[in-house]
């Protein structure tokens, strides 16, 4: 291995390292803004190593790994939300007088996880990641164990992650029995695709990545898990673990011959239009707001699926850039609400929020709520914000590629979700009721707000709107 | 020394998949589940050693070592989650966690 290998998995070689030295860091002293400002601290240097490595020629590092600028661009996004995780952690655990150095470890495990995961190049350094990321996850959601439902939750995500994992591996064997590689590009061969084990090994593999995007029909664990779990870790499901993954599916879908196959193409089409439709018509009668994220989730991971379904090698690049601006979309959007979820968690201290509690936050608290509705109208695609943007870079792949049935379901979608994004925008003007049985007025505590969360929530806002006004800003960026 | 064939391998270790799919999806009690998966977890690991046979290759076996430290974490997890269970509800019942719905 020379030094441009090494230093082109710097990031990576950072968050190991770091991880080491936290836990030396809790050995020698345990402190509550030690550890969350050495966090921050890691994740700061291995964003500025990433930013410094791009763009990038491709660089294969051993078998295993290789760096490409597509998944640097995916790893800048996955650092910049565990930058605000970290920070709104601090703010979620401040009412705790333990000290919780245990939950930036793993907040730090998941990041290496997937970091290892958007630069994977074999099914070995996939499973690693995959592992190191769900692991993780499985015990920050069931990390506070005295919670409600933390053990529910936690229970839940981890044998349905370990039933898919074991889908995915048996599945990566029978790749690997029919072709004799476990390297994305050596295991893909036209000559197998007439071989029933090799496409049923491929479907294996791809359902267990379907089931981490939860896409339907391996959906069920997505809402009760986003509920149960704290809000940060909510957060970090859905941002850096969707696109980390996503990533993942992109680099092997397109590092093979075979995307043009039909029966494969027909079934990704179908668990897409699914996914669409089954997620905005459930979110329609949820009314706790972090299930009613989950859902939302199932119906944007299915908007993405489009982007597989390409015929030929010229459409990749395109592919690649409509996937990175849509997945940032996605996730300024998701960290923005979840950011203002934090902060306005409830005075007896419990994290669920019913969309009720939010009644008529615009009159009492006009900059949260601005930040709720600009990023509920980026989640729906309104002009001027940058979902529109990545919803229009959706659409103008799909019409290349010609599949109406899809486009008119991702309209169809779009419609049905912007009733529930607008019933929460309504709640938020509407005026206090008397009669309501509902919590009354100041049921939410917000005299906690930092001024760190205040500008925090007014850059993503911020960015959300220039993005969206101003796309080349990031598309530049992405085709250097 | 009789060569296997690789359907032979395939057939069992889909087998005892099969086996621990249906344990995973059909057992009430937690302990069972997670034995359940631990055979999933072992199957996968025979149909890697079995192809790694055939294409005379360390790959397999290399898979099979990461797949048995997963299989270690993911009871370790298990387990740690297991006790709390017994301890909130001296039960060991998966039933009992359904309150989240919707």
């Amino acid at each position: 291995m020379n030094s441009a290998q090494l230093i082109a998995i710097a990031p990576q070689l950072i968050l190991s390292f770091g991880i080491v030295l936290s836990l030396l860091l809790i050995a020698w002293q345990r402190s509550k803004w030690l550890i969350q400002g050495f966090t921050f601290f890691i994740f700061v240097l291995a964003l500025i190593a990433t930013l410094d490595l791009y763009p990038i020629d491709n660089i294969q590092v051993t078998v295993l790994l290789l760096v490409d600028s597509y998944s640097l661009v995916a790893l800048v996004l996955i650092l910049i939300s565990a930058l605000t995780i970290t920070v709104f952690s601090g703010f979620y655990l401040a009412k705790y007088t333990e000290v919780h150095d245990e939950f930036y470890l793993l907040l730090q495990l998941v990041i290496l996880g997937a970091a290892i995961l958007v630069i994977s190049d074999h099914f070995a350094s996939v499973f690693l990641g995959f592992e190191l990321l769900s692991m993780a996850l499985v015990g920050m959601v069931g990390y506070f164990r005295e919670s409600d439902h933390g053990l529910e939750s936690a229970f839940k995500y981890l044998i349905l992650s370990a039933t898919a994992s074991s889908f995915m591996l048996l599945g990566i064997a029978f790749i690997y029995g029919t072709t004799g590689s476990l390297s994305f590009a050596m295991a893909s061969n036209a000559n197998h695709l007439i071989d029933h084990l090799y496409l049923a090994g491929i479907i294996l593999f791809l359902l267990g990545l379907c089931f981490k995007l939860s896409l339907v029909p391996f959906h069920y664990w997505t809402p009760d898990v986003y509920q149960g779990a704290p809000t940060p870790v909510t957060m970090l499901l859905a941002t850096v673990s969707k696109v980390a993954i996503f990533t993942v599916l992109i680099k092997y879908w397109f590092s093979q011959v075979n995307y043009g196959d039909e029966s494969l193409t027909e079934i990704i089409s179908l668990i897409a239009i699914l996914s669409m439709l089954v997620g905005n018509v459930m979110a329609l009668r949820q009314n706790n707001i972090k299930r009613l994220l989950g859902y939302s989730s199932i119906a944007h991971m299915g908007y993405l699926l489009i982007i597989l379904l390409i015929t030929s090698t010229q459409n990749i690049t395109f592919a690649w850039q409509a996937a990175l601006f849509y997945l940032a979309a996605y996730l300024l959007a998701s960290l923005l609400i979840f950011m203002v979820l934090i902060v306005s968690h409830r005075k007896n201290n419990s994290d669920q929020i019913e969309i009720v509690h939010w009644r008529g936050m615009f009159w009492h608290q006009p900059w949260l709520a601005m930040a709720v509705i600009i990023s509920l109208l980026s989640f729906a695609g309104i002009p001027l914000t940058m979902g529109f943007i990545g919803k229009f870079y959706l659409l103008v792949q799909a019409t290349q590629q010609q599949l109406w049935l899809l486009i008119a379901t991702l309209i169809t979608g779009s419609g049905i979700a912007l009733y529930y994004y607008l019933r929460i925008i309504f709640v938020l003007f509407a005026q206090h009721q008397e009669q309501s049985i509902a919590p009354q007025h100041g049921d939410i505590d917000n005299i906690f707000q930092p001024v760190i969360a205040r500008v925090t929530i007014a850059i993503f806002s911020g960015a959300i709107i220039v993005i969206g006004i101003f796309p080349d800003v990031y598309a530049y960026f992405l085709s250097a | 020394m009789i060569a296997l064939p690789f359907e032979h391998i395939l057939i069992l270790a889909t087998t005892l998949f099969l086996i621990g799919f249906v344990g995973v999806i059909s057992r009430k009690n937690t302990l069972f589940i997670l034995m359940s998966l631990e055979v999933m977890l072992n199957a996968v690991g025979i149909a890697f050693i079995g192809a790694g046979s055939v294409w005379q290759q360390a790959d397999g076996q290399v898979m099979f070592i990461l797949i048995l430290t997963l299989a270690a974490a993911e009871v370790a997890l298990g387990l740690a989650l297991l006790i709390r269970l017994q301890r909130k509800f001296q039960s060991l019942d998966i039933d009992i966690l359904n309150k989240l719905r919707g």
